[in-house]
């Protein structure tokens, strides 16, 4: 029984999928294959294509810019619980029919929709030094000075750390409603019903149905908070020194800016594959979490 | 599993409704402390923006003057008017329109027909596909544009929109968000219609893609504001700066007008103000969907 849906559906699912996956394959799985090779070789602009071995993984790390971009990247990882967190609490805040909540939901999600080269725009001005947010800060006598929010290597980091959940939370809010929503809500009109509290259906309704959501999300904002490379590239460009240098950014700068296709591949493999290890800690975490409800 | 009774709205409308209204008294204190938190996050999230609308309405403002200007003193439209008729606004609308639907489409149907498998067939392979999708996930972006910088030339797109579009024409993101969405389907719909007789795409066109509606609508959504916002890839591929899409232009303004506080923020004004125009119409829909597959 079984043996024979197998057979059946083989033909009709890799018809469904040929298009697709052959995009795929063109776009997503070929440049991660052929960055092998490349990283192999000391192709850039300049001088003969040769076969190089292993030269590029050793200048890596012994390339003190890299591996301070390599820090600063798996730093930003602080981002992702806190992102989160907050987007739940605020998907669950929306979630309610009260006049005017569409409205609510919009206002957060707009600067989702908006391009970080708006964004960009905006916080630098605001963060400057005679910037509004210094002026609300002494205004409410939190500091005394005019911080450099941006310019100053203390916190730069931290800032753009701080644009990454002003620009995302609405984008994961907006996920985690629709996971919401996608729960029946004859399951809290019964929970109501049994005298459960509000606390009580969130435990034991909102959360574990709400599991594959978080998983999904907490996975793509982890792999996104690695790979950052818009905030620094558009407000920072790395400065002040190496303090925003990730090691997104500092690919772009040897592959793109100087052209050195070989070496910049090799330090997106070795990037590729810290950031599978850290994919691989949380396909574990959520494994162990229990069942799947989908 | 559930009893269709308990389905039908007049049945269970009259008891929620008296439950409701029987505890509006107590709820007010809740419903007061919420509209306070959703009035802060409003501010926090759109602070910004208003401030770079004041700043925009207000010509000869200097934003690194202390302290600053918050809220508008005057309204002008001066700087609108500069920008419009400095930067040919409409032409770039328009590339960025055609980038964009031509990217939604490729992505929405690709996605659909992609996913589908995934989540509704058994077949041999399946789950090898999952793995590979999966691990493709992990590639820094940075190192892809390279190859495809080199692909795109391969195929002769250089400097044309398909050569924007294609390298992003679907995403494993998509696949897994449409997967996702698939799965929340009981299979009874797939089996009802094979007994039906009809063929796997019917029941994939007319049976299954209407009720991921609201899966279509997020990806739609997504897209769009991707597509919308992209500057770096437009940039690489095209040579002509009067085929690039809004956001490269406003780099490009932002670049060449620093010192003009105004023209840019009205500049950046004007770019968001289409993209937020029509996220109200699409989240419209996505509601709709979400409560219309509810219902359904």
């Amino acid at each position: 029984m079984r043996r024979r849906t197998l057979a059946s559906d083989a033909l009709p699912a890799w018809s469904f999928m040929a298009p697709g996956l052959l995009v795929i394959a063109v776009f997503v799985l070929f440049p991660i294959v052929y960055s092998i090779p490349l990283a192999l070789t000391n192709y850039s602009v300049l001088g003969e294509t040769k076969y190089v071995g292993l030269d590029n993984f050793t200048r890596a790390f012994k390339d003190d810019s890299f591996v301070t971009s390599l820090k600063n990247s798996v730093l930003y990882i602080i981002v992702v619980p806190v992102l989160q967190l907050f987007s739940i609490l605020m998907a669950i805040l929306v979630n309610s029919r009260i006049p005017g909540i569409q409205a609510f939901r919009t206002a957060y999600y707009i600067p989702v929709v908006t391009s970080m080269v708006a964004v960009a725009l905006m916080w630098n001005w605001l963060l400057s030094q005679n910037g509004v947010v210094n002026y609300i800060l002494i205004e409410l006598g939190l500091t005394n000075e005019k911080i450099g929010w941006l310019t100053s290597s203390a916190t730069a980091l931290y800032v753009l750390m701080f644009i990454t959940l002003w620009k995302g939370l609405g984008y994961y809010m907006m996920l985690y409603l629709a996971g919401l929503q996608s729960i029946p809500s004859d399951l809290y009109e019964a929970a109501i019903v049994d005298g459960a509290s509000w606390t009580q259906r969130v435990r034991h309704i909102t959360v574990p149905l709400l599991r594959p959501y978080i998983f999904f999300c907490t996975l793509i904002s982890l792999m996104g908070a690695i790979r950052v490379f818009d905030e620094m590239f558009v407000l920072t460009n790395g400065g002040p020194g190496t303090a925003t240098l990730t090691s997104s950014l500092y690919i772009y700068q040897q592959g793109i800016t100087q052209l050195n296709y070989g070496y910049a591949s090799a330090l997106g493999l070795i990037v590729s594959v810290i950031i599978g290890a850290f994919s691989i800690i949380v396909f574990r975490f959520n494994r162990r979490g229990g069942v799947n409800p989908y | 599993m559930m009893d269709p009774s308990m389905k039908k709205k007049p049945s269970g409308q009259p008891v929620r409704m008296a439950g409701i209204r029987r505890s509006t008294l107590k709820r007010i204190p809740t419903l007061a402390a919420g509209y306070i938190m959703l009035l802060l996050l409003a501010l926090f999230m759109m602070g910004p923006f208003l401030w770079l609308l004041s700043v925009s309405l207000m010509p000869g403002t200097n934003v690194f003057a202390f302290p600053p200007a918050i809220f508008p003193t005057f309204i002008k439209f001066d700087n609108y008017v500069e920008v419009w008729s400095f930067i040919d606004f409409p032409k770039f609308i328009g590339n960025t329109l055609i980038i964009t639907g031509l990217g939604l489409v490729l992505n929405i149907v690709l996605s659909l027909s992609t996913a589908y498998p995934l989540a509704k067939m058994r077949f041999k392979g399946r789950s090898l596909v999952f793995t590979i999708l999966v691990s493709t996930m992990i590639i820094p972006s940075s190192t892809a544009l390279v190859v495809h910088y080199l692909t795109i030339s391969w195929f002769n797109l250089l400097d044309t929109f398909v050569g924007i579009v294609l390298p992003s024409a679907v995403s494993v993101f998509n696949i897994f968000l449409m997967r996702q969405t698939f799965m929340g389907i009981p299979d009874d719909i797939r089996d009802s219609g094979k007994v039906d007789g009809a063929s796997e795409f019917r029941i994939w066109w007319q049976l299954m893609v209407p009720m991921v509606r609201p899966g279509i609508a997020v990806i739609a959504l997504l897209e769009f504001m991707s597509y919308w916002n992209s500057f770096l890839w437009p940039i690489v591929v095209l040579n002509d700066p009067a085929k690039y899409p809004l956001a490269s232009a406003l780099t490009y303004l932002n670049g060449q007008f620093s010192y003009n506080f105004g023209w840019i923020a009205a500049g950046t004004i004007l770019s968001v103000l289409p993209i937020i125009i029509v996220f109200l119409f699409t989240q419209r829909y996505y509601m709709e969907g979400i409560s219309g597959a509810v219902k359904g």
